[in-house]
């Protein structure tokens, strides 16, 4: 007596497709599950086990084993509760085998009986094979997002059984979702003067440049890294359901309405692990914060305060816009595409930074800034240093520009990219840049003077091209990038690490 | 005990000075306890007398209770010290070793009320000798503003004939003596507080070999001796003592500056303080030094007439080109003192490409120099 029941589970941020075998015999009474399952994954006996006999249904004094197939991916979670219970039902004849034919089931069972929800309910329905999907009710708005998928949903086990056995129709589905309400996404209008910070922030949500604040404590870094999101365009559907997808993995709900459509903000603090920032950290492979805040912006606050080794495990992921985890139960790919912004003081004494100004003896301030390792500093195409607002600019009472007119700015740099092929900016490469964004003749002359001066790597070179024609289409200037660009890309790329008092001997 | 070499064969054709390096190499040895020592004898006595372990009175009257411990700790020590081999390596490394009294000895400090009983010398013992030396002194976390003025005064005051006399820290120290040597004229004194075979702050190790060659370095700590905090603060009093006039250029609130300008007024020796901008805090203590009397350096003249000396030096020739335009409006409202992009944006009606396209011109001529995000005037 075999019963085959289609099921998914998670894997990173994927659903991967699952069949659960119940093979029920005469034999010493026994329950083995096997093929791959975690601890969680292996509870699954004795949850069925109740569900079963609170549901008023037989439980079979035989030997039962269940094998999850493929047996190679590792299972994870409760999601195979409701399956391997049908699978069982099947297998002892309470339900016919035609009628769970094209049908996955996917839930967590309570001991009562009834049909508990699950993260990644969105990954997992896109992962099945077949065309109808059972899900708890709680589960219905994300498993309907996947078109062109039946989703049937039932409160507990007794009235799947009635359905099944066609006893009973479906459960209604419920009301409809009710329609998205819009986040208030902090506004730009708070924040008072700043004109060059401000200026920065456009400038890093036009061309997707990953951006560094320096500056003291109250000068409003992270208040300007907060509007960052509203700046940005909203997601395409593409993205908005892969984003949705690596959020319903992390067990996150998704917004009433269904899919993420607005950019993630994402803003661990500083204490966080290499495993919590890239992912990786449980047999399930949770994403990492870089991951959840893909498509959106990555956050760090007081960078200088993350364990180097931390930060530099972002550098990879960073370059290449995704995440490879490998453990040895098997490897996941994780999509990480982030505008990374971080924000840290300029020294440990929280002065200024301006050269004479502050208590922090020299070595102790390098120190300080060489956490932060030069290759990760060298992702960041824009540094800005951060003045604390002046009290006229705080009381005076008139607004900054706010967000809508800035994201309106950033809508129309980002058409133009568009029209080069990419997204943004950042994502052109050295053969697109020079034909996209030619250099004058004078401007090709102060690249050189600076490279010579020894102020610019030839990554860094393309990183100041790059931002040069943000900043144009932020202007709407059109054809070849003058030096007054390439001046403004080189004053919003400063080097912390330059030591005072250098070029008098 | 054999010596290294032929050159001093015994511990009998020792000179006082090999006698009292060897007394300086000792633990914990300083200026006053072998002042103490050298009370009522000569210093081949007092070396014998130290290694000897026997009770010493007149030290125990400047140390205090733990003098046992002290001449323990000493004799211990002088057991593993043979003088004619510290003689020996003094000589091989080139350095003089001029004890109060000795013909070489600054004269200037023969007055002093705390003279340095040894002085190890490395370069041109008669450098001290010229008519008038001044001190400049300052912080080492210092702004270009506090830079620019010691350089430019170290080079007028050397090429006017003046010994410029430093610590060579970095910062103000170092920029004083780097202005003076690219002037040429008179030879540079630097005072430092570790021994002269060993270079600190290392980053100002070529101006160093530079102020040997050219002039006179002086310490007060034998040979082998690391920078320890108490040497700095003493260190200065002999720079102090060798200058006529001391100039402190930048100071913040607190500094081992400050200790110059105290030794310099123990020494009735004139201060001058140059004024600095009143949200600077690298000129928190100079300005501080001006409300309470100090007089103020307003040019190179305020320095010469401090000397007695009447001269006036002309201003340098600048070969910059005058900014015109919005960049004029951007170097006034620059200031003197560091500013940022962010902060320049507030004080001039320019939008972010106009103004970071005309900070980065003015840097170009000369007239802004950045550091770190921060553009500071250049005079």
């Amino acid at each position: 007596m075999l019963a085959t029941v289609h099921a998914a589970t998670l894997l990173g941020v994927r659903g991967h497709p699952v069949r659960v075998e119940v093979h029920v015999d005469n034999g010493l009474p026994a329950f083995n599950v096997v093929g791959l399952p975690d601890a969680s994954c292996k509870e699954a006996r004795d949850r069925v086990r109740a569900a079963l006999v609170s549901s008023g249904l037989a439980w079979p004094s035989r030997r039962i084993t269940v094998n999850l197939a493929p047996t190679g991916v590792p299972k994870a979670g409760a999601v195979l509760d409701l399956p391997m219970a049908v699978g069982l039902l099947v297998a002892c004849g309470e339900v016919e085998p035609e009628s769970i034919d094209g049908v996955a089931f996917l839930g967590e069972l309570g001991l009562d009986g009834s049909l508990r929800p699950i993260p990644g309910a969105l990954p997992l329905v896109d992962a099945v094979e077949v065309g109808v999907v059972v899900v708890a009710p709680d589960n219905a708005v994300e498993a309907r997002l996947v078109t062109p998928t039946v989703v049937h949903t039932v409160p507990d086990l007794r009235s799947l059984v009635l359905a099944l056995r066609g006893e009973e129709p479906w459960p209604e589905a419920g009301s409809p979702a009710p329609e998205a309400v819009a986040f208030e996404e902090p506004d730009l209008v708070d924040v008072r003067g700043q004109r060059m910070a401000r200026f920065a922030v456009e400038v890093a949500a036009a061309g997707a440049h990953h951006l560094l604040l320096i500056g003291p404590p109250g000068a409003g870094k992270s208040m300007l890294a907060r509007r960052l999101p509203g700046l940005l365009p909203d997601l395409t559907g593409d993205q908005a359901l892969e984003v949705s997808r690596i959020r319903s993995a992390a067990g996150e709900a998704l917004p009433t309405g269904g899919l993420f459509r607005r950019p993630p903000w994402r803003s661990p603090h500083h204490g966080a692990s290499a495993a919590a920032l890239v992912g990786g950290g449980s047999a399930a492979m949770r994403p990492g914060e870089i991951s959840l805040a893909h498509g959106g912006v990555l956050f760090l606050d007081e960078l200088g305060e993350f364990a180097p080794k931390v930060l530099d495990a972002l550098r990879q992921p960073l370059e290449d816009g995704t995440v490879q985890i490998s453990r040895v139960a098997g490897s996941a790919d994780y999509p990480a595409r982030v505008l990374l912004v971080a924000a840290m003081n300029p020294c440990p004494c929280g002065g200024s930074g301006a050269p004479g100004g502050c208590r922090c003896p020299e070595h102790v301030r390098l120190k300080y800034l060489r956490r932060v390792s030069g290759p990760l500093l060298d992702r960041f195409d824009l540094r800005i240093d951060v003045d604390r607002p002046e009290p006229v600019e705080l009381l005076d009472g008139s607004d900054g520009e706010p967000s809508s007119a800035v994201a309106e700015r950033v809508a129309a740099a980002r058409e133009r990219a568009r029209s080069r092929g990419v997204t943004a900016n950042v994502e052109l490469d050295a053969s697109a840049l020079a034909t996209a964004a030619p250099l004058s003749h004078e401007a090709t002359r102060l690249l050189e003077a600076t490279l010579h001066a020894g102020r610019l790597s030839a990554r860094g070179l393309h990183r100041v091209r790059t931002v040069a024609l943000t900043i144009a289409d932020l202007t709407g200037r059109e054809g070849p990038v003058g030096p007054d660009l390439i001046d403004t890309a080189l004053g919003l790329r400063i080097d912390p690490f330059r030591p005072a008092g250098h070029g008098i001997h | 005990m054999a010596s290294t070499d032929g050159v001093v064969a015994a511990e009998a054709d020792l000179p006082q000075a090999a006698w009292l390096t060897a007394l300086l190499g000792l633990p914990a040895m300083g200026p006053r306890r072998l002042g103490a020592l050298l009370d009522n004898r000569s210093p081949a006595e007092a070396w014998t007398a130290v290694r000897s372990g026997r009770p010493l009175p007149e030290v125990a009257e400047v140390v205090g209770g733990r003098v046992g411990a002290l001449t323990a700790e000493w004799a211990k020590a002088a057991g593993d010290i043979d003088p004619v081999v510290v003689w020996a390596t003094n000589r091989a490394a080139g350095v003089d070793v001029v004890a109060l009294g000795d013909a070489g000895y600054p004269r200037c400090l023969l007055t002093d009320p705390e003279p340095a009983p040894v002085l190890f010398a490395l370069g041109r013992l008669d450098a001290v000798a010229v008519p008038s030396r001044v001190a400049i002194v300052g912080t080492r976390r210092c702004t270009r503003y506090g830079r620019d003025v010691a350089t430019e005064l170290g080079g007028a005051l050397a090429e006017a004939g003046v010994a410029v006399v430093s610590g060579l820290a970095l910062g103000i120290d170092g920029a004083a003596h780097a202005g003076a040597l690219s002037a040429g004229g008179a030879p540079p004194i630097g005072v430092v507080a570790t021994g002269l075979d060993i270079v600190y702050p290392t980053a100002n190790r070529r101006l160093w070999n530079r102020v040997a060659e050219a002039g006179v370095l002086f310490s007060e700590a034998p040979l082998g001796t690391g920078p320890r905090a108490w040497r700095f603060p003493s260190r200065n009093r002999i720079i102090a003592g060798l200058a006529d006039v001391v100039v402190v250029v930048e100071s913040h609130a607190s500094g081992g500056s400050l200790y110059t300008v105290e030794a310099a007024l123990d020494r009735d020796r004139p201060v001058l303080a140059v004024p600095g901008p009143i949200h600077s805090p690298a000129s928190r203590g100079t300005n501080h030094l001006l409300a309470e009397g100090c007089v103020p350096l307003c040019g190179i003249d305020d320095v010469l007439t401090a000397l007695g000396l009447v001269g006036s030096a002309p201003l340098p020739n600048d070969r910059r080109t005058y900014p015109d335009g919005s960049d004029l409006g951007v170097l006034d409202a620059a200031g003197w003192s560091p500013t940022t992009l962010d902060a320049l944006a507030r004080r001039v009606d320019l939008g972010p490409v106009d103004l970071a396209s005309s900070v980065a011109r003015l840097v170009r001529m000369g007239w802004f120099d950045e550091e770190r995000g921060f553009y500071q005037r250049v005079r």
